[in-house]
């Protein structure tokens, strides 16, 4: 299994169907407008703002462009400390290199905190395979996981779910008849991941940073369900794709400063817990092994090419609030693990361009994502990028003469000019109050779902000449 | 090779194939841009944000006003089981008994030995020093060590931290600096768990309806001992 699930082979399919679907369309329009919101209240409350997130961005610059020596000095600052560290080239590696690592310390039940990473490489099935129970314990998480259901955004992965349907599937789930107020269900999911806890003998968590010159790992939530799978089981896990290493422990704030911001306009999430390796002599609680996964698992392939910047990526979800493709379809339809436009980016490269062809053009360059942005990733450039990338793989025959068609009749004035004349008057026939609601040919496929404008009575060339006489 | 070379020499040239000729950027330094600092008033200032992010300051002047605000903290919830940790302000102002005397099982981690699971999980009330406050964000900061577990400001419902005037930092780079004063000095090694509590447990996993003690403890109080 790789990436994706070649679920993204539908995606106009999974759109049109998210565009019916009135519940998820009131659900994404309430989500992305009170996070934009936020995320516009929280630069704008942040003095110099726009210089933080320059400086952030040349952080992650410098650091990507020495990342080896990084990973080098991120391990050897863990083994200083008595934690392990691990190196997992593929998605496959990872998933052997976890399972090893809890058989050898004898654990059967595992609690995660929410990471993207580890939906990436498909862990809980390969856990459950090994004979050990896996529950995630983020609670929009756990309504997914039992849901069995992928995350539909980055950092409110059950968006698309209603209180109705939440208390439809925890009742289920729990054999119990569950009110539907989300603060008895958010208490009803504290009781059952309390004994969760209680039980756990192997926390697996994600890394939001880790600081290569003191080893320290980084979680970042608003739960605390990252603190206690940090604290209640013997052995931690970590597993991090390798561009989210920093250089310097003080270089952390400043994404720190900015993600929360970025994310839903908070100053800080609730809790930002920076461990730095396992427990010491004397402490009372707090896991005995530390362990680190570094994952590639398809990003070396991005870092030697000028897709490059899309590593800068903090996870944060902005571009996917601001985006107006996102507000209307939601997170399943890209069919990748992340979506929105930095996933439009990512589940190419790290799956396949030619295989996710719709992807790139699931944007209308607005630009709306990179000005969301915390590290001002230039999101609309990459989309272009690979859609030209996309052209070397599969170049199309009939896009190929449409354009030879189309640049030999630019060449030709008269023809130009007559062909401008002939649409005009034949589009403003058509047209009811300024507007054509339907096109021929491919043109039916915008008419289908929006009205076009009619051309204007003059075309500019005509004002043009009016202007000289 | 190792996995672990095969590994790291795929990065190295994936490093150098994609850096273009001769320009690795250098890392840059912060110079102060985005320091936001605490105002004038850095107590009030906590107060205000941390008020902002669902928690409660409360200023004590000396024992007896700890005490008595932990007890009308704590009297309205019927809790009765109370963790506290040991060191700092705990210690000195004697608090373990105090809380037995006026009717509160209270109990620090010297009595529940080094197997504390089941009590940290049972405790009601968890009573911590703090490492540091930062005014800016209205941010309590712990950091781990044998007098000072994780457990006690992340397992039980309520936390009551208690702070002295002199710990409140202006602003949150202030923090880092005092691990790593300067630029190119190697900092000292931070705690194995250091942690920042920005007000109660929060989720909005449900049609982003703000419920609060999902994991963490559903009330954070910050009591500042001084004048």
């Amino acid at each position: 299994m790789n990436y994706a699930q070649h679920e993204h082979h539908e995606f106009v399919e999974a759109s049109t169907e998210a565009l019916a679907d009135a519940t998820l369309q009131t659900a994404l329009v309430r989500l992305t407008d009170t996070l934009l919101a936020g995320n516009r209240r929280g630069y704008a409350a942040l003095a110099d703002s726009s210089e933080l997130r320059d400086h952030a961005k040349a952080i992650k610059e410098h650091t990507l462009s020495h990342l080896d020596q990084y990973l080098e000095q991120l391990e050897a600052s863990v083994h200083r400390l008595g934690g392990k560290v691990h190196w997992a080239a593929t998605a496959e590696d990872a998933r052997r290199i976890v399972v090893d690592i809890a058989k050898k310390a004898n654990c059967k039940h595992a609690v995660k905190s929410k990471s993207m990473t580890s939906e990436e490489i498909h862990l809980n099935p390969a856990l459950e395979n090994a004979g050990i129970e896996v529950t995630e314990t983020d609670f929009g998480e756990f309504i997914i996981q039992v849901a069995g259901e992928r995350p539909s955004h980055l950092v409110a992965p059950a968006v698309h779910h209603t209180r109705e349907s939440v208390a439809r599937v925890l009742s289920k789930h729990l054999g119990e008849d569950l009110p539907d107020d989300p603060k008895s269900l958010a208490m009803v999911g504290r009781r059952v991941l309390r004994e969760k806890f209680r039980r756990a003998d192997l926390g697996i968590t994600g890394a939001n940073f880790a600081v290569a010159e003191t080893g320290t790992v980084v979680l970042v939530t608003n739960e605390g369900n990252g603190r206690i799978t940090t604290t209640a089981p013997r052995v931690h896990v970590a597993i991090m794709g390798i561009e989210k290493v920093i250089p310097r422990f003080r270089d952390l704030p400043v994404f720190l400063k900015l993600l929360a911001r970025a994310a839903t306009g908070q100053t800080l999430s609730v809790y930002t817990t920076m461990i730095t390796g396992p427990r010491k002599t004397g402490e009372l609680d707090g896991p005995d092994e530390f362990h680190l996964v570094l994952l590639d698992n398809g990003r070396t392939n991005i870092l030697a090419t000028p897709f490059r910047e899309s590593l800068q990526c903090i996870r944060c979800g902005a571009c996917l609030n601001a985006c107006p493709v996102y507000r209307r379809i939601g997170g399943h339809a890209y069919g990748g693990v992340y979506s929105g436009p930095i996933g439009s980016i990512l589940t190419p490269l790290y799956d396949s361009v030619p295989l996710n062809p719709h992807l790139p053009h699931a944007s209308s360059l607005c630009g709306a994502c990179q000005a969301a942005c915390p590290v001002k990733i230039n999101i609309p450039h990459m989309l272009i990028g690979l859609r030209e990338l996309q052209h070397e793989y599969k170049p199309s025959r009939w896009e190929e003469w449409a354009y030879h068609l189309w640049s030999w009749a630019l060449c030709q004035p008269w023809l130009y000019r007559w062909g401008m004349w002939a649409a005009r008057l034949l589009m403003r026939w058509q047209a009811v109050d300024g507007w054509l609601s339907h096109l021929p040919g491919p043109g039916s496929e915008w008419t289908q779902v929006r009205d076009f404008p009619a051309p204007a009575a003059k075309s500019f060339r005509d004002l043009w000449k009016e202007m000289q006489t | 090779m190792t996995p672990r070379d095969t590994f790291l020499q795929r990065v190295k040239k994936a490093v150098s194939d994609g850096n273009r000729a001769g320009a690795a950027p250098k890392l840059p330094e912060r110079c102060g841009v985005g320091y936001q600092g605490g105002g004038p008033d850095l107590l009030e200032r906590f107060r205000q944000e941390l008020a902002n992010a669902g928690g409660k300051a409360y200023l004590a002047a000396d024992r007896d006003g700890v005490v008595r605000t932990i007890q009308s903290i704590v009297q309205p919830l019927n809790a009765r089981r109370i963790l506290l940790s040991r060191g700092g302000l705990i210690d000195r102002l004697g608090l373990p008994n105090q809380l037995n005397e006026i009717g509160f099982n209270a109990r620090t981690q010297n009595e529940i030995g080094p197997d504390a699971k089941e009590d940290f999980f049972a405790a009601e009330v968890g009573v911590t020093n703090v490492h540091r406050l930062i005014a800016e964000t209205g941010t309590v900061v712990m950091a781990a060590q044998p007098d000072e577990p994780r457990s006690a400001s992340l397992l039980p419902p309520v936390h009551i931290a208690l702070a002295e005037r002199s710990q409140i930092l202006p602003d949150l780079f202030d923090l880092f600096d005092l691990f790593s004063p300067a630029a190119n000095q190697t900092p000292s090694t931070p705690p194995s768990c250091l942690t920042l509590i920005t007000g109660p447990s929060k989720t909005g996993d449900i049609e982003l309806k703000l419920v609060t003690g999902v994991h963490g403890p559903g009330e954070v109080h910050v009591i500042v001992v001084g004048e």
